[in-house]
């Protein structure tokens, strides 16, 4: 037995261990290839391309527009409209909570992501120390056997929540691809059929409000008052415009989570390839340029 | 009856919104011909649909409203004939008639009011033909 280990390289067995020294360099052997194999995925991309879609997807002025139109209008219409817009507003108040939930439920499904591809698995952790704690308690090492485990207790570590993460990452990103994309469809269809059309409006009775200023029959063509109705027409429009382009600017931000969500999934078993890194780093700067854009609007 | 979906609801609203617009339009147009009171009848009428248009989009954002697909056709085809028929309005009756029925329709699909859709329906379907036979007829 001695000689046939002798002749495949291993060192001789000591009378006190006698299968410990082969066993250990066995377990030192494929744990250092799992280190090899699972610690070469990088989740740089997946991390960077979750943190940037938490931070673009939570923006409040998609209900906040939507519901503080109401009271705008109300200078646009005369007051006997104005109880029927306050009781719009109310309704669209109980609707506020579901659509900040589904703001939320992306934003957290998104931080889970980063989460798991930052390596904040603090449970998981704890059960990796416990682990190697178990590990060092098991083996009857010598002193110099004991550093080597100390030394690799590290590489194990991160191997193993290499492989962890990568397993959790494929599982999340796998299972949660489908609602993701209902919520995210959800969400675009409230913001591009609902609040866009319904700015409008706005538009509308903005426009109505000053022409009356301007157009009603009876009305005196005085001409200071009408530069001034012409001027305070624009500024309302723009302003409309403006919260209509920002809504357009979030749904573009979703559009391009929808599309690097979309091939996270499909390429969920190349995390961490170098092809896969550049695709989705591409992904993750057409979503940048977006939020850019949606920044720079809403300032 | 079936459930309108939500997209038709927003379609539905759409089209409110533009028949407002439409009418709007025709009042700027034909403001020489208005007086005051004509003027700000059909103001007031243009700010019920566009409130009611908003209205709808609140529904069609957390409801669906309840109708038949059937009904969802025939529905929209009149509000896009009527929206068509503004084009050719000719006098400010025509104008306040179908701004009324608008109204009425809008008011008995907002509601839930299914019974009246259809008194609602032909009535608006009176009102344009009425603006298009007045039409064909050179009034």
């Amino acid at each position: 037995m001695a000689e046939e280990e002798n002749k495949m390289g291993y060192a001789p067995q000591t009378k006190e261990t006698p299968d410990i020294n082969m066993s250990f360099r066995l377990a030192l052997t494929v744990v250092l290839l799992a280190a090899t194999l699972s610690g070469c995925a990088s989740f740089k991309e997946v991390r960077a391309f979750a943190s940037l879609a938490a931070n673009a997807v939570n923006d409040e002025t998609l209900t906040r527009d939507y519901i503080g139109a109401l009271d705008r209008r109300k200078q646009y219409q005369p007051s006997k409209f104005h109880s029927e817009l306050e009781a719009q507003k109310l309704r669209r108040e109980t609707q506020r909570a579901s659509m900040d939930l589904l703001q939320q439920m992306m934003t957290d499904y998104m931080q889970s992501v980063g989460g798991l591809a930052s390596g904040e698995i603090r449970t998981y952790d704890k059960s990796l120390g416990d682990l190697s704690a178990s590990l060092n308690k098991a083996t009857l090492l010598d002193s110099s056997e004991k550093e080597a485990v100390g030394a690799i207790s590290a590489i194990l570590s991160r191997a193993v929540t290499a492989a962890y993460r990568l397993h959790e990452l494929q599982k999340l990103i796998g299972e949660g691809n489908q609602p993701l994309q209902d919520v995210i469809n959800a969400t675009r269809k409230i913001a591009k059929k609902g609040i866009v059309a319904d700015l409008q409006v706005e538009s509308n009775l903005v426009e109505r409000y000053y022409d009356n200023f301007m157009f009603a029959p009876d009305n005196p063509a005085e001409p200071v008052a009408m530069a001034l109705a012409r001027e305070a027409r624009v500024e309302a429009l723009g302003r409309v415009d403006s919260g209509i382009r920002n809504i357009q600017s979030y749904d573009a931000v979703l559009e391009k989570i929808f599309e690097g969500h979309q091939y996270l999934y499909d390429h969920r078993d190349m995390i961490g390839s170098a092809d896969f890194n550049r695709q989705l780093k591409s992904h993750s700067d057409e979503l940048r340029t977006a939020y850019r854009n949606l920044l720079d609007i809403s300032r | 009856m079936d459930k309108l979906t939500t997209d038709n609801t927003f379609e539905l609203a759409n089209q409110f919104r533009d028949a407002a617009a439409a009418l709007r339009d025709w009042r700027m147009k034909n403001r020489a011909v208005l007086n005051r009171a004509q003027w700000d009848e059909l103001d007031d009428r243009e700010i019920v649909l566009l409130n009611i248009a908003s209205s709808i989009y609140t529904d069609a954002v957390g409801l669906v409203l309840n109708d038949s697909q059937t009904a969802l056709a025939r529905l929209q085809s009149s509000v896009q004939s009527a929206k068509s028929a503004v084009q050719r309005i000719a006098i400010f009756k025509q104008a306040l008639d179908l701004a009324s029925a608008l109204i009425l329709l809008a008011g008995a699909v907002y509601s839930g009011n299914a019974a009246g859709i259809p008194a609602a329906i032909l009535s608006l379907e009176e009102a344009a033909d009425a603006i298009v036979n007045s039409e064909g007829s050179g009034a």
